[in-house]
């Protein structure tokens, strides 16, 4: 398989934060455009690190990564949504809650001309309605699955090719939880966008996703298609800790 | 009295410069600059290497912005590879190693004495009528300033810069720069701080290295604590406040029979106790921050 084959391709990719050990060990991962994939793992195996590293958060000490075909493994993190068409919906304070629900929104939305702008903050409003009514509410006044919506609306606002979610259930009631995978489903399906995520909450992610990587220790230790990783002995493994 | 009311008001408006000046880089950008007494320094020397050298105040002020504009790209740049708590650190000592070299390199500064003899930039038919001109120029700079910043302030720009104080990493994914956003902010609030050092050079007319102790930075810190962080109008109120109390310290030491020697130590008591009261009953200041929507 070329590199050009996937919209996101991992090659090789170690990475750790400062002068600390590696907390990723020569990964390779691969996501086909339009595909959801989840990976998961057990705490500290290095899930959040792989996606920081893949958004450029995190600088890569070895290795590559491509995203939508181009190398970005040099490219600053603040570059990638214009350059390499990513949005990133990070997992905690998602949201400035100083600012009204619309501004939010509009913060993503930086590299867009003005009738641009108008449109897509349109479109986003009929396909939000709840955040639609509160548009002018101050962002503090949402409930938590709110919050993630509208933190997935503000990414995307910049109409990316490939969206990274740092564990979007985090936090939230079982009710908008289902809300928030069931809207991840409708945002492939309406516009083909690559979507990957980092989840703790294996069953739903699994539920909604193709693939999935289960890591462990900084490794990819299973590769599976999702519907039958549930079933696979070794997950349960890993994350009692069996590995 | 009317001369010493003058003198304590144009005093005040250029601290209010500096503190203007201060919250641009704290208050907005999140940049805890511990060093801010360097940028009204490169004002002060700009303009006393320009007198000395024989040249006219206009070089002298543009001396001094392009040193503040160097010390201000130097802040910026040391805030790529440094957090923000080390940067902190890291203004502050730029600010002693300054204050090391106005002091030592007496070729070039004149050390420890400083330079005196500065002109007084506006002569009226007396000198206090040049001291009311130089009062009402400062005034209209603050006004201007506060303008400014006002507006910046609630553009995009004022914006990403609040993104970037709240949340540094999610404002980088969004696609906003954050070396250039510290940079440009830096720059822009330099200029006010250098402003405000011209101005005083020749107001006082010597520029010596004693005006660059750290303990100034703190007095502009105590203004924009008292004032409210993020808000224009609040450290603005803080200077005044901050400069009125100081000058009713000599009063208080005639009314209490102090010794003289009380007066700077009552000063600095005013500084650390004022800046520790306020964190500790009232950290949002007097007129605090005004959140809420921005459409820039």
């Amino acid at each position: 398989m070329s590199k050009l084959d996937g919209m996101i391709v991992v090659e090789g990719l170690r990475a750790g934060y400062g002068d600390g050990p590696d907390i990723l060990h020569g990964l390779d991962l691969r996501v086909a455009a339009g595909e959801i994939v989840t990976i998961l793992g057990p705490n500290g195996c290095g899930k959040s690190t792989l996606l920081k590293a893949i958004g450029g958060f995190v600088p890569p000490r070895a290795g590559n990564v491509y995203i939508n075909a181009q190398d970005a493994t040099a490219v600053p993190v603040h570059r990638r949504v214009r350059t390499h068409h990513v949005g990133f919906v990070p997992q905690t304070d998602n949201v400035f809650t100083t600012l009204s629900v619309a501004d939010n929104i509009l913060l993503g939305a930086r590299f867009l001309v003005a009738t641009e702008r108008r449109q897509r903050f349109a479109a986003l409003m009929k396909s939000y309605p709840s955040l639609a009514n509160k548009r002018d509410r101050r962002a503090s006044a949402l409930s938590g699955g709110e919050r993630q919506l509208l933190s997935i609306a503000r990414a995307l606002i910049a109409d990316p090719a490939v969206l990274l979610l740092d564990e979007p259930s985090a936090g939230l009631s079982p009710v908008m939880m289902d809300e928030v995978f069931d809207e991840i489903v409708r945002i492939r399906d309406r516009t083909g966008m690559t979507i990957l995520m980092v989840e703790q909450n294996a069953a739903q992610a699994l539920a909604v996703s193709e693939r999935a990587y289960v890591l462990s220790l900084g490794r990819v230790a299973i590769e599976q298609r999702a519907s039958e990783l549930l079933d696979n002995p070794e997950l349960a493994g890993l994350y009692l800790g069996a590995h | 009295m009317f001369e010493f009311s003058l003198h304590v008001a144009t005093i005040a408006a250029l601290y209010g410069l500096l503190a203007l000046s201060l919250n641009l880089q704290t208050g907005f950008a999140g940049l805890v600059n511990f060093g801010q007494i360097a940028l009204f320094g490169c004002g002060t020397y700009g303009a006393a290497l320009a007198f000395n050298n024989q040249f006219g105040p206009v070089v002298g002020l543009l001396l001094g912005l392009v040193l503040v504009s160097l010390v201000a790209l130097f802040f910026a740049r040391l805030g790529r590879s440094l957090g923000s708590d080390y940067w902190g650190i890291a203004t502050l000592a730029i600010g002693q190693i300054l204050l090391t070299i106005a002091t030592n390199e007496t070729w070039l500064t004149g050390g420890a004495q400083g330079i005196s003899g500065l002109p007084q930039l506006f002569t009226g038919s007396t000198r206090l009528q040049g001291h009311l001109i130089l009062f009402s120029v400062t005034l209209a700079l603050l006004a201007a300033t506060w303008w400014l910043f006002h507006r910046l302030t609630q553009s995009k720009f004022g914006l990403s810069l609040r993104l970037m104080r709240e949340e540094p990493q999610f404002a980088a994914s969004l696609g906003y720069d954050l070396d250039g956003l510290r940079r440009s902010a830096m720059l822009v609030a330099a200029v006010p701080a250098a402003l405000s050092g011209f101005l005083f050079a020749h107001y006082m007319t010597f520029v010596g290295p004693d005006q660059l102790f750290s303990t100034e930075t703190f007095v502009v810190w105590t203004m924009v604590v008292i004032g409210g962080l993020g808000s224009h109008a609040g450290v603005v109120v803080g200077a005044i406040l901050t400069q009125m109390l100081f000058a009713a310290v000599p009063f208080a030491k005639d009314f209490f029979a102090l010794p003289s020697e009380y007066v700077a130590a009552m000063r600095l008591t005013l500084i650390g106790g004022g800046l520790l009261g306020f964190l500790l009953l009232r950290p949002q200041g007097l007129i605090p921050e005004k959140v809420g929507s921005i459409r820039g």
